[in-house]
């Protein structure tokens, strides 16, 4: 029998002692994962809080919103937001929900919890790094996060900071000396901590596999998450530097991203040779990969929920998914000029951008038509995070939709920084890649916590929310196409006054659907305390997962080495038990 | 202490090391004389870059051993790497655009 | 689905499970990774400055000769330090630790070598008038570039001597294994093999022709 105990990393280490090593500076995937998921969850509180804020300006722009000019009196002077405080508003609350939130908790927080689990290993190939990635990431957070107290507040130049907005300093806007900077060094930071868990991911999957776990026997979800480190590891390479080049434009007076000749309140910049095209090359290298990432895990969970609810695999089994994913993943590096068309960019590079653009969406329409060949006709369980797989088929062709038009140029032209690519965003990454959090959520928090969620809470949850996010992103596709611009805080010309009714009745759908979401924030926390006592296998699942208590123990399979023996998702079986066999299950199929 | 089991395979002794050590000297000497000889930029480019991927071709495969690991794990992380990189090409059409654009301006 | 599935040919055996698949300890596989992953950093760091020097019609050429002979040396010096690391990896590979810590300590001297030779053409440079945002002779990204690209290498070399004298330390004393000093000489060389970049695309491109 062959020992790799001194070769791969798993180390055998013995259950921490103390409160510290435990809880906070665990080296167990699994707090690690937990530690990650909540820091998300804190994240989404803040991001949604600040749509709040944002919808409900856009609705009344005159109204004052109460105690708001506490947090800033130049940006809410009596409550009421000015433009610039409404921009860093944006930039916080994009910032936060595409880092802090879609790439952390569908990748780092369950990944992390349930990779090493479904492949069989005990805990991750790198214990101490995985730690270390966390509490690197948690000062990202913080750093972030801070930006809302200092005196000029967050930067204005969005989420994408682009130059030379962002390059300038403070003499260009609010928040564009100090607060620029710190988010800067927030990115930076969270890019180190996401290139480490990359890393993490790839060489756990690669080398920690338990015996029988073949490549082609690994669930939905453990494909997806190592993907999606593969896409980590190589966009945010090109994150960094460009962070780096950006804060030497603020603190050491290079000009990589500012061109010559700017006039900034009558004073000329002493900058000049650089280049904001530059600028938008590289992030946008990393951040096509980058919405990639936030969605990847969430086709996963949907597809490993969606086998378990239809009591069948997926049409095709793993080798579709599994080649439409890699076939997204590989186009990403191709793309990322469609959101660069208007830029001033070489017209011939939006040729080559607009082809793999529209390419890409071959991938993942197969990938939606397999999963509606996969439920059509299958004998559903209607459960919570079933409801919330299925869900996203629904929001995830929806957003991707939109996406088939701003793939061309030419129709870009007029969409571009409109409405409906808020909608195209917020419908794929806003809803679609939330529910495949959800339903990660409510399909695996019996194993975390070892007790239930809520059912009815949960479909009330779900019902509200699936209406609630129609309402609120389907008529963005329209007033985006009146011409409606985004990043706009208030609407005072023309053409935009007759749409203020439409952007009331968002807002109001937007509380609605907030308001469900604290109805899940209630459900699982007091399902953590007081839910009904979960079993092992809950769902009647195969993989690996469910065949540990719940929760797991410290080192997940108590001491023992599971071997596989099937494929992931052996179920609707003839003649088994239940009607399900389990990943290592030695009991041999009628058909192998 | 465990031993990479392709080690056997690898040249015996330092010897093989300092034949390579010097070609990578040599081919350094190659590119200073070619900085001062008069060629095109776009020569001399393809020139110092060939000659440059030839040296890191070289400490890839015998001083970090790749050549003698199991074939997979070059192709594991060579092609991405490479593939990546050759993406970020795209970028340049947009460096000479501003100054060819001015040509248009009167 | 049956193992035949799998088609990968070499070592067919290495991915059914329970195996390394590429015969490598996970944490030199941890290694390779982070070099690929430093590796497209180092190549968009090159890629800003091959843009910027194509979009700048007054991209100045300053280095002397005394400039690219003490990049060659440079060169040299660093090259030296990677046959001196192989030759760390094969002594700790026979068990001789001593020798072993004894080359690495040699390579640590190249890229303490490396830096010191780095700063004084750096402090050279800047007596001269070189800075981030201006020089006296053109374009003022070419200090940006420079010192940017320079110093995101010298930071890597600097780390890495730091790094192999912790293993030194920690293999004398027996807590590493070889295989830590393989990975060490891994990170070295890969900081070699950036520098075989820097020094033609930054130097020579820029090489005084009079």
């Amino acid at each position: 029998m062959h020992d790799t105990s001194d070769q791969a990393a798993v180390h055998h280490h013995a259950p921490p002692k103390g409160f510290l090593w435990t809880h906070v500076f665990s080296l167990d995937h699994k707090v690690i994962g937990k530690q990650y998921y909540f820091l998300s969850l804190a994240a989404v509180v803040i991001g949604m809080v600040l749509s709040w804020i944002m919808r409900f300006h856009l609705a009344w722009a005159a109204a004052a919103i109460p105690g708001l000019q506490h947090l800033s009196q130049v940006g809410a002077p009596g409550g009421i937001l000015t433009p610039e405080y409404y921009l860093s508003l944006l930039t916080l609350h994009g910032t936060l929900m595409v880092f802090f939130v879609l790439t952390t908790a569908p990748q780092a927080g369950f990944g992390n919890y349930f990779l090493p689990i479904q492949i069989g290993a005990e805990d991750m190939a790198f214990p101490r790094l995985n730690m270390l990635s966390f509490w690197v990431t948690f000062v990202g957070f913080v750093t972030l996060v801070s930006t809302l107290f200092i005196s000029d507040g967050p930067p204005i130049s969005g989420w994408t900071a682009y130059a030379p907005l962002s390059a300038l300093g403070s003499d260009a806007g609010p928040g564009l000396g100090r607060g620029q900077i710190l988010w800067v060094i927030s990115i930076g930071i969270f890019c180190i901590g996401s290139l480490l868990g990359a890393l993490n991911f790839i060489a756990t999957t690669l080398d920690l596999r338990c015996k029988g776990m073949t490549l082609a026997r690994m669930p939905y979800t453990v494909w997806a998450w190592f993907i999606t480190a593969v896409l980590g590891l190589l966009a945010f390479a090109v994150l960094l530097p460009a962070c780096v080049l950006l804060v030497l434009d603020h603190v050491g007076g290079t000009s990589f991203f500012i061109p010559g000749g700017l006039v900034l309140s009558d004073k000329l910049q002493p900058h000049s040779g650089g280049s904001t095209l530059l600028w938008q090359h590289m992030f946008w290298f990393f951040g096509h990969p980058e919405v990639y990432i936030a969605i990847i895990p969430g086709i996963g969970i949907t597809s490993h929920i969606l086998a378990s609810t239809a009591r069948k695999p997926l049409l095709g089994g793993s080798r579709v998914l599994v080649g439409c994913m890699v076939a997204i993943a590989f186009l990403s590096f191709t793309v990322w000029g469609h959101h660069m068309f208007i830029s001033g960019m070489n017209p011939f590079s939006s040729l080559l951008f607009s082809v793999p653009t529209l390419i890409i969406t071959i991938p993942a329409s197969i990938i939606s038509l397999n999963w509606i060949g996969t439920v059509f006709g299958a004998r559903l369980r209607f459960h919570t995070p079933g409801l919330f797989a299925i869900g996203f088929i629904s929001v995830f062709v929806t957003g991707g939709l939109s996406g088939f038009f701003l793939a061309q140029p030419s129709l870009d032209i007029y969409l571009h920084a409109t409405y409906f690519v808020v909608g195209h965003f917020h419908m794929v990454m806003g809803v679609a890649a939330i529910f495949g959090m959800f339903a990660g959520t409510y399909f695996w928090f019996p194993k975390m916590f070892g007790r239930m969620m809520n059912e009815t809470l949960g479909k009330i949850h779900f019902w509200v929310t699936f209406v609630g996010v129609y309402c609120i992103f389907m008529p963005m596709h329209y007033i985006g196409l009146a011409g409606n611009v985004r990043r706009y805080s208030a609407f005072v010309d023309d053409y935009l006054i007759p749409l203020i009714p439409v952007h009331k009745f968002i807002t109001i759908a937007a509380f609605v659907t907030g308001a469900a979401q604290l109805l899940f924030l209630c459900n699982l926390f007091w399902s953590m305390y007081r839910g009904k006592k979960a079993e092992e296998n809950p769902w009647d699942s195969t993989t690996l997962e469910w065949t540990i208590p719940s929760p797991p123990p410290f080192d997940n399979f108590g001491g023992r080495h599971p071997i596989v023996y099937h494929d992931p998702y052996e179920l609707g079986v003839e003649g088994a038990k239940g009607d399900y066999v389990m990943q290592d299950s030695p009991e041999k199929l009628a058909q192998s | 202490m465990s031993e990479s089991t392709t080690h056997d395979l690898s040249k015996a002794g330092m010897g093989w090391f300092l034949k390579i050590w010097a070609v990578l000297l040599f081919l350094t000497a190659i590119e200073v004389f070619l900085a001062y000889e008069d060629l095109p930029l776009h020569i001399m480019l393809i020139l110092l870059m060939g000659i440059s991927i030839i040296k890191a071709a070289l400490i890839l495969a015998y001083f970090m051993h790749l050549r003698y690991e199991r074939s997979t794990l070059a192709w594991t992380l060579l092609p991405a790497m490479v593939f990546v990189l050759v993406m970020m090409v795209v970028f340049f059409p947009d460096s000479v655009r501003i100054e060819r654009l001015g040509q248009f301006l009167h | 689905m049956s193992e035949s599935d799998i088609t990968l040919k070499s070592g067919r055996a290495d991915w059914l499970g329970g195996e390394l698949p590429y015969a490598i300890p996970s944490k030199k596989l941890g290694m390779w990774l982070f070099i690929v992953s430093d590796s497209i950093t180092f190549g968009a760091v090159l890629v800003c400055y091959a843009y910027l020097r194509l979009a700048s019609p007054n991209w100045p050429t300053p280095f002397r000769l005394s400039s690219i002979v003490n990049g060659a040396v440079m060169t040299f010096v660093l090259l030296s330090s990677s046959v001196t690391m192989v030759a760390a990896v094969e002594a700790a590979k026979h068990g001789r630790i001593a020798a072993s810590v004894r080359w690495l300590s040699a390579t640590m001297l190249g890229g303490i070598m490396f830096d010191i030779l780095h700063i004084r053409e750096w402090l050279g440079l800047i007596h001269e008038g070189l800075r981030l945002y201006s020089n006296p002779w053109g374009s003022s990204l070419f200090g940006a570039a420079f010192f940017t690209l320079t110093g995101l290498h010298m930071t890597h070399v600097t780390v890495g001597v730091i790094y192999l004298g912790i293993v030194a330390i920690g293999f004398h004393r027996g807590k590493f294994t070889s295989d830590d000093v393989e990975i060490s000489g891994l990170y070295w060389h890969f900081v070699d093999l950036v520098w075989m970049f820097v020094f033609p695309l930054v130097y020579l491109l820029s090489a005084r022709m009079h």
